[in-house]
């Protein structure tokens, strides 16, 4: 079931989620974003499918628009290395014709290891 | 890998050409199908009036840059903030740019901070930011460079 703006409430996390960042997922990644390895997952092909199961839950009307974004990376991921992933909201404002959210993330290794962090800035139109 | 790491270097850029064939190749790989970005039709409708770049595609390039100036330090110790200025659609050609502006060591660590920034054709800025990659001290020359 899609989660809509208004059922978020701040501190609301996200169902956690896992992937295994598989030969053929990294593969099809690179060839995506035209580029070539290096042996380790590339961190924002990490991001990317955590930041998609964070906002695959989310009801975004059209319009909606990523305006920030940051990470932190701890580490060299190895590649079939099976990471989780664990989001939830810091920050929930409406203002005027304005809504934004603010979406953390963490993610960790098998051995509990955290791999990488960050936020995303979401802008929602009323 | 940069061979000398100095403040006020720049960056070797990475410049790359969007088409809405990537766009949809990158929707596969990373599972995010949302139709602003391959559904031409419904783009055109809105606001945008057309599909556009996943802002983490152009983020990919921008993380291309800094893993070729930096190497495994990059993806082990770097960070990085930035916000997206304005849309980036098919036909657009994108140039991620670089520069380090400052050098701080502290504990055997230097902390290379750098200005980032991304250009369409028109040379309208596209993302502006700024990353941090923590390096051993004295890797890429630093412990002279400042």
């Amino acid at each position: 079931m899609l989660i809509s703006y208004e059922d978020l409430t701040l501190g609301y996390e996200f169902p956690p989620t896992s992937y295994e960042l598989s030969p053929s997922l990294v593969f099809r990644y690179l060839k995506a974003v035209d580029s070539v390895g290096d042996g380790f997952v590339p961190p924002l092909a990490i991001a990317a499918r955590a930041m998609t199961a964070m906002t695959g839950v989310l009801s975004l009307p059209p319009g909606t628009i990523h305006a920030s974004q940051d990470f932190e990376f701890c580490k060299l991921v190895p590649i079939g290395a099976v990471v989780s992933c664990q989001a939830k909201v810091v920050r929930k404002l409406a203002r005027g014709s304005m809504r934004m959210l603010v979406l953390e993330l963490n993610i960790f290794d098998q051995s509990k290891e955290k791999v990488q962090s960050g936020k995303a800035t979401i802008i929602l139109p009323a | 890998m940069l061979v000398e790491i100095c403040q006020g270097e720049t960056l070797p850029p990475v410049v790359k050409h969007i088409t809405q064939e990537k766009i949809n190749l990158y929707a596969e790989a990373s599972g995010d199908f949302n139709p602003i970005h391959i559904d031409e039709s419904f783009a055109a409708q809105t606001p945008l009036g057309g599909t556009i770049a996943h802002g983490m595609l152009i983020l990919a390039y921008v993380s291309e840059m800094m893993a070729q100036a930096f190497g495994e330090n990059w993806a082990a110790n770097g960070k990085f903030s930035v916000r997206f200025k304005m849309p980036v659609r098919p036909g657009d050609t994108v140039t991620a740019t670089g520069k380090i502006d400052s050098i701080k060591e502290e504990n055997g660590i230097s902390y290379v901070g750098c200005r980032l920034e991304c250009h369409n054709q028109k040379d309208e800025v596209i993302i502006t930011g700024e990353a941090v990659v923590k390096l051993p001290y004295g890797q890429g020359g630093t412990s002279g460079s400042r």
